[in-house]
Formats: structure tokens, sequence, C-alpha cells
């Protein structure tokens, strides 16, 4: 058979099952399966378990686990509502004050996560209620936090850009500096929107309520420096020459377990428990997604679709923006309906070829694509944000959430489109830092 | 709405196959949650060795990738349990609750020839390397049975899981796809 | 007939090539037979090639046989420090008792070898050269296989092990001081812009890997007379192109180092020397021990003139 006609059946056929209600992973292992049966016969089932054993056997993936433990232990304490309420107190007198300093908070998370319902759960366990009892309307309460949370993923460290940069071979230390200036330029739009709107809505001044004195402000500030120190120690330890971005994701870890243990006093076992629990049971989905991602893409080699499919895009004579134009919607389009990291997996490998080709710089690729898969995680049917949330506040409905975030999505539209415009917004820091792109 | 609710775990009411399911696949959680903090500390450990003592590091890379590897694979009933294992039920949540809870029994199954598969296979992958003494080519040279053995467990413990969901679903005490 | 190849290199890779040789022979051949190369490994990870290719789910590999040393522990001595002398020496190993010896092992595990080779390849520093045994005392080094890793070890480097991969940003960020790895991995992961000073290959070379194109011994025998032909034809002039090209590859890393402006240090005999005494004396041993029947391949290996 053609692969290019395969490649299309099996793309029915991975959509339809994983619409079923089957785990991702197990139903990327059932479609992965089904075919090797039929175009490789019943044999090529022997090597499912080594490959997907194969895929998880790479030393760089352990900082998934290390990134989400350091978002997971800091969320379990006092720390995130500390954090939250220094920047509230030091932006009152801003109309929407309350708004930009949750976005800043779950900027400043972001910076210690590297997952995004992580930073989601940390700031809108406080947050949320917060705005809410203030008068803010549910939708923006909501929204803020859906959409401030994805930047789990942008602003380093970064479990997706970790994953990224393993299916690509590209420098995680490179992708991890690429996502710092969207990540904040990100916030300032969202800032910029939420600032905009309470104007808008007239009764900025109502909701800028509760003044702190000077007094006051200076004294949270202590409160917020071991967050700093955790930031400036993990920067320090991996561009510093103390160890690789994926060693490093352990120091973070060790920094948070310890701060929120000594700082924060949390020594009971069952307190300790849920931090790993939490961590355990997002890092194992995680992990297993990209483990039975990997028997997939074997599936997808082993019956040349993968090859065939490059070697089409390659023939095809269009303009490079058209077809980045394309990707970015086929992109939005899986994000939708599948977690960042099974999207990246699945479409690294035949997408990366495809962009090389046309001349775009793979670590600014990384850097949009990352904010294609922002979009996923605040829409439905498959939002990891949109649960969390759902989780901290279920009496607001999806509806609300949906309508709260949706104006930025359209922040990150328009930073996809800047991007686009300035690709140097990505990559500019890398090079500055680790010398010209390898 | 679709999967992953935050930390609600698949119900087993009073029946006592599912709570022994359930406390086996708790403790598989437990292990897989010490494996990651093991993976921690050793990292933490080799980065001592190395920027502080300026010494060797040879078996800790490998410590740590076989660490995290089971750590997944032990993981996986836990999470399982956990309904952590994230999923689309666009199509479940369109039906009406017979085609439903059909729609629920075919999936389990599916999930559990697919698992069994994988288990069987994991099994025998284990085994060769059991059987023929085979060592990973580093210095330290790991018998490769040890972390193989993640597979059969992992993906036993699993099936076990998947077979205590459907279970529950059959006999009432869980409802399919966990919807109300 | 179809057959699978599987190899891990782009294919600009003078490996890809060897394959892509027997591939076009056979085809040209009009036998009937296929092979169908599956590069950039693509379909299984580097080290994971050897299992499939045994029990018979994928036919061919281009494979350094070492990275199976923890299947079968004599190929070990086929990236063993200072056993090959140079490209010339190599061959001579490849047409040995040694040789047979080793595809005897090979034959146990259902394997065979269509095109034997071997890749040179050095050292490099991000402060100094690395000649003699003594440049690497406490220095932070990245060895390519696990003889290399217990010899430095013994002269006195700190062994850091990561992939290949890693080597780059790892010296850039002082995480490592020196590597060992083969010459077009030096260049395809551009050490050459991290690095102050670079060994390779000369006369005298201590890192030799024996990457030979291996089949699945029971797929060749399913052939008919005149496929296993044309494999074998093609084979043979593959292993021509292969030895010159092993040659041409250790210069060219030179030239792009050179043009990087890193500094060019020469191995001489007497260092060579140092070294492989220290080889005896750490791996050498550690295989004698660690292998029933190592002592007889060593001997074998090393009564190659
Ligand atoms: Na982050
Ligand atoms: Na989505």
């Amino acid at each position: 058979m053609d692969p290019l006609l395969l490649g299309a059946i099996v793309a029915i056929a991975t959509i339809l099952v994983l619409f079923s209600g089957v785990s991702v992973a197990i139903g990327l292992l059932i479609v992965s399966a089904g075919f090797l049966i039929i175009f490789d016969g019943p044999r090529s089932l022997e090597l499912m378990p080594e490959i997907l054993f194969g895929k998880l056997d790479n030393f760089a993936l352990l900082s998934i686990p290390m990134f989400i433990i350091m978002g997971a232990s800091i969320a379990s304490t006092r720390a995130g509502a500390d954090l939250y309420e220094a920047l509230e107190r030091w932006l009152t007198r801003v109309p929407g004050g309350l708004v930009v300093s949750n976005l800043g908070a779950c900027a400043l998370f972001a910076a210690m996560s590297g997952s995004s319902p992580a930073t989601c759960a940390a700031i809108g366990k406080m947050g949320i209620p917060e705005m809410r009892k203030r008068g803010y309307p549910d939708g923006v309460a909501a929204g803020s936090i859906a959409a401030g949370g994805t930047l789990g993923i942008l602003i380093p460290p970064s479990v997706t850009m970790i994953v990224y940069g393993i299916a690509t071979e590209t420098s995680i230390g490179r992708l991890f500096l690429a996502g710092v200036i969207p990540g904040l330029m990100l916030v300032g739009l969202f800032m910029a929107w939420s600032l905009y709107s309470t104007w808008k809505s007239g009764d900025g001044g109502q909701l800028s309520a509760g003044s702190y004195s000077w007094a006051e402000r200076f004294e949270i500030l202590p409160r917020v420096l071991p967050f700093l120190a955790i930031i400036l120690g993990v920067l320090y330890a991996m561009y510093g020459g103390i160890a690789t971005p994926s060693e490093t994701a352990a120091v973070g870890a060790l920094l948070c377990l310890l701060i929120a243990m000594i700082i924060y006093k949390l020594w009971q076992p069952q307190a300790l428990w849920v931090v790993l629990r939490d961590s355990t049971k997002e890092s194992v989905m995680i992990l297993f997604i990209i483990a039975a991602a990997g028997v997939f893409s074997y599936m997808l080699s082993s019956l040349f679709i993968t090859q065939s499919i490059a070697e089409w895009i390659g023939t095809l004579d269009v303009n490079r923006w058209i077809l980045m134009g394309a990707v970015n919607i086929f992109l939005l389009i899986a994000g939708f309906f599948l977690p960042p990291v099974a999207v990246i997996l699945m479409a690294a490998p035949i997408l990366l070829p495809i962009i090389t080709t046309a001349g775009f710089d793979p670590i600014w690729f990384a850097v949009v694509l990352t904010i294609n898969m922002e979009i996923g995680l605040i829409s439905p049917p498959v939002g990891l944000n949109l649960y969390v949330i759902n989780g901290i506040a279920p009496d607001i409905s999806l509806k609300t959430i949906l309508t709260g975030s949706l104006p930025f999505v359209g922040c990150m539209v328009l930073a996809i489109i800047l991007l686009c415009l300035f690709p140097e917004l990505a990559t500019w820091l890398p090079d500055v830092i680790m010398g010209a792109a390898v | 709405m679709a999967g992953h609710s935050s930390a609600v775990a698949a119900r087993t009411g009073n029946n006592p196959f599912l709570r022994a399911v359930a406390a086996i696949s708790t403790l598989a959680g437990w292990c897989s949650a010490t494996m990651i903090v093991a993976a921690v500390a050793i990292t933490c450990q080799m980065i001592f060795v190395r920027w502080v003592l300026n010494a060797s590091t040879v078996w800790q890379t490998e410590a740590v990738i076989y660490l995290v590897i089971s750590a997944t694979l032990i993981g996986l009933p836990y999470v399982q349990r956990l309904r952590g294992h994230v999923n689309v039920d666009l199509i479940p949540l369109s039906l009406p609750p017979r085609a439903r809870f059909a729609l629920a029994i075919l999936t389990s199954a599916l999930s559990i020839v697919i698992i069994s598969i994988m288990l069987w296979y994991g099994y025998e992958y284990w085994h060769f390397a059991w059987d023929r003494g085979w060592r990973s080519d580093t210095v330290w040279g790991v018998r490769l049975w040890i972390p193989y053995l993640a597979l059969p467990i992992g993906f036993g413990l699993l099936l076990l899981q998947l077979v205590a969901d459907l279970v529950a679903v059959l006999t009432g005490a869980d409802k399919p796809f966990g919807l109300e | 007939t179809e057959l699978r190849l599987s190899h891990q290199w782009s294919n600009k890779d003078v490996r890809h090539q060897v394959a892509q040789i027997v591939a076009d022979e056979v085809a040209a051949a009009d036998v009937d037979l296929n092979i169908k190369i599956f590069g950039s490994k693509s379909l299984f990870k580097p080290r994971e090639q050897y299992k499939p290719l045994s029990r018979g789910q994928l036919d061919m590999t281009v494979f350094p046989l070492s990275y199976a040393g923890g299947q079968q522990p004599a190929y070990n001595l086929t990236l063993m420090p200072g056993l090959v002398k140079n490209h010339d020496h190599a061959a001579r190993l490849s047409d040995s008792p040694f040789m047979d010896a080793l595809e005897a092992k090979m034959a146990e595990d259902d394997v065979m070898v269509l095109v034997h080779g071997y890749l040179a390849g050095g050292f490099a520093g991000t402060d100094k050269c690395i000649t003699s045994p003594d440049d690497v005392k406490g220095l932070q080094t990245r060895a390519a296989g696990k003889s290399f890793e217990q010899m430095l070890a013994g002269a006195g480097a700190s062994i850091a092990s990561m992939a290949s991969s890693e080597i780059y940003n790892a010296m850039q960020t002082g995480v490592l001081q020196a590597a060992n790895t083969s010459s077009s991995s030096f260049v395809s992961y551009r050490i050459y812009e991290q690095v102050k000073c670079y060994t390779p290959a000369g006369d005298v070379a201590l890192w030799f890997m024996y990457q030979p194109l291996l089949m699945n011994k029971s797929s060749f025998e399913g052939l008919n007379e005149a496929q296993q032909q044309a494999l074998l034809a093609g084979a043979e002039k593959a292993e021509a192109f292969y030895l010159e090209e092993a040659k041409k590859q250790d210069a060219a890393s030179v030239q792009v180092f050179e043009e990087a402006g890193v500094d060019i240090a020469e191995m001489s005999p007497e260092d060579f020397e140092a070294w492989r005494k220290l080889a005896m004396e750490t791996s050498y041993k550690k295989f004698v021990e660690e292998v029933p029947g190592g002592q007889d391949l060593l001997d074998k290996a090393l009564a190659v003139e």
C-alpha cells in the first residue's frame, strides 16, 4: 500500500481509538499493535516491550519527575500563597492589580516548575477564591489562572522542552533559554489585556480594594527570597558548569523539597506523601505517554510512513510561511485533543525535517510549538489546566472558564505572530549566552 | 468535561477483590515514589562527587535511568487507580447510558488485551536477558534482568488494576469512565 | 524479497554509504532482492539493534560490535585501547584467526558479518592537549567504551558517563574537560567549537572501533544462491570502499579542527606504548578476568602483526 494512504488510515484509526475514552498511552499501544500485526506480521509484537523500555532508557527523562517535584513541593506549602501575597501587596494600587499579581505569581512559579497543571494549581488554590471574594467575575478569575498556568511549559524549566530536546536532539539548555523572552512577553500581553479589560469594565477603582502600608509591603519580602534563591541556584547550576540541564533538575527538586521542609515545616509524612503522590502521578502519566508514543513512532517508521511524509512534503513547492501556517493549524488541532507531550512526540519526528528544510530554526520552532501546546492546555476536550481549575473551583462552569480564557488565547495567537515576525525574540538570548547556534 | 479528574480514585465499594487490588496498586505507587526520590538523591550525589570531589562517576547515570524506568512501569497500576492516565472521553460523553456502558466494556477489554500482550512479551524479554546472563555494556555492568524485571511486574500489576476496573463497572461499583 | 537494514547515522555518513553500496549492488544484480535502509536510528536505538538482529526481527545492521559487549563479553575486544595500531593493521585483524573466533561467537547468536570495518578516533581537551597518560590526570573525562573508561581511570582521570550528544554542552559549561570518541562524532557534534586541542588518529592511534555490517544468519541462509552471491559481491565492494574512507575520515576531521583554530597534537610512539602498558594493567587485565576464554582471544588478537 502507498505509505501516504496508509498514513491517512493510521491517522483516522488513531483518532477513533483515542476518542473512545481509552487512556492516551494505552490507545497508542493498541493502534501500534493493530498496524504492526497487519503489516509486519504478528511476530513484530514481540518487540513492543523492549522498544517501550528503550524509549525510557534516556537520562534526560529524569528531569521530568524532578521538575514536577519542584513545582509540587512548593505548591503544597504556603509558599504559593506567600508569593502571591507579596505581589498583591505591591500591586494593589493598580486597577485590576489582583489579576496582574496572579499572573506575575504564575510567571514566577513557572520558573520553578516544569509543568503547567502544577503551576495552575499552585497559584489557583489561593488566587481564584481571592479574586472572586474581591468581586472579580468568575470568568476572569478562572481564565487568568488557567492561562497563567500554561506559562509553566514556556518559562524554563519546561517538561515539554525536555521532551522536544530529546525527540529532536536539540540542546535542552538552549531550548530553556529560548523560552525566557517569549514567556515574559506573553505575561506582559496577559497583564496588558487584564488591565485593559478591568479599566474598560469601569469598576477598576472598586477592584483595587485593600491597601497596605509600606511596612507591610517590606515585611513580606523575605518570604519571597527562598524562591529567588531556588531560581538563581538552578540557573547557576545549569549554566555555571556544575551540572548538565538534566542533572540540574535533581538539584532543583532537592532544593525545593528542603525549602518546603525547613522553611515551611512540611515534616509530617502525610504531607510529604501528598507531594510525592501528586508528582508521581503526573510523572508516570507523562512518561507512559512518552514510552507508548515511542512504540507508535516505531510503527510509523517501520511502515515507512514517517519517511514518506517527510519526502512528500519535501517535494511540495509552497511558500514557507504558508507551510508554517499549516503546521500551526495542525498543531493547534492536535493540541485540542492530546496532551502536549503526546503531540510533541508524535509530531516532532515528522515536522522537524519539514521545518528545517524550509529554513526555520528548530529552537525557534520549539517556542512556537510550545505556545500552540499552551493553547491546547486551556481548550476542550482535553485541557489539563481546565481540569485543575475545575478541581479548585468546581462551581465555576466549564463554559465560564472557557469564555474567561478566550482573550488569553488571543494573546497567545498574537505572541505566535510576533514570533514569526521577530524570530530573535526566541533565538537572541540563547545565542548571547551560549554562543551562535550549533 | 473529559477525564483526568484530580486525585479521585476508582471506587471499590465493599468488594474484597477490588479492595485487595487497590491496596496492591497503592503499594506499587509507594515503591514508584520511593524510586523517584532515590533517583533525585543519586543524581545529587553524582554532582557532588564530580563537582566537589572531582572523582569518577561511573554507575550513577545508569542507576538513575533504571530507577526512573522502574518508577514509571511500577507506578502504572497506581496511576490507573487514581485515574491519572489522561484520556479523551468525547465519544463516551455524547453517548446514552447503555451505549456508554457498552463502550466502557469494549475499551476495558481492548486495554486488557494490549496490556496482556505487553506483559507476555515483557516477561519473555526479561527471561531472555536472565537466561543469557546479559549485562549492560558499561564498567558497572548491571545484570540486565534486574531493570527488565520492571516490565513484567509493572504490566502485570497494571493488568490486575485494569481487570479490577472492569469488574467495578460490571458489578456497578463504579460508573463507566468514572462519569456521573 | 525485502531485507530491512537499520543503522544510527545520517545519510552522509560513511557507514550509511557502506550500506547503500550493498543495497545498490544487490538491486543492480536483479535477483529479486531489495534492501530497505532505516537510517538515523529511525527504527531502533543504536544499542538496541543487536537483539532484534539475533532473533531475526531485523535482517541487517551497521553496528559497533562492542555495543553488544554486555551480551557477548568477547566483543569488548573490538574496542580495546591500543589493540589496533592503524587502518591497515585493522584490515589484517579482520582477516585473522582472531576474527574467526569472534565470528564463531556471533554465529551462536545467529549473526554473521557481511562487511568488516574499523573506524578510528582520538582525544580532545578543553584546556590542554592529551597525548600521554599523565595528561588526563584529574580531568573530568568522557570516554567512549568500557575498556577506555577503565584505562583512563587507571591514568587518574575522573570518568563522567554521558551520551556523546551531551559532550558539547558539558564541555561548554565546564562539566567536562576531556573526551574520547570517534573522528566522525567529533566532527558531527561540532566538538571543535569547544576544545583547545585535538589529538587525532594518526600514524598510531589508540581508539579503534569495529563497526561491521552484520546480517542475521538465518535470513541469509533463507535466500537463494543468486541472492546470496549478489549480497556477498556487494559486500566485497563495500568493504574496499569502507577501508579507503576510514583512512580519509581521520584526515578530514583534522582539517575541520584546524579550520576552527584548534591545536592539533600528535601521539608519539612512546606515548602510545605508555598507554598500551597502562591498558595491559587495567582494561586487558579486567577483560581476561571477566571473559571465559578471554586470554586465548586476546592472544589471538595480539598475534596479528
Ligand atoms: Na516552567
Ligand atoms: Na485541549
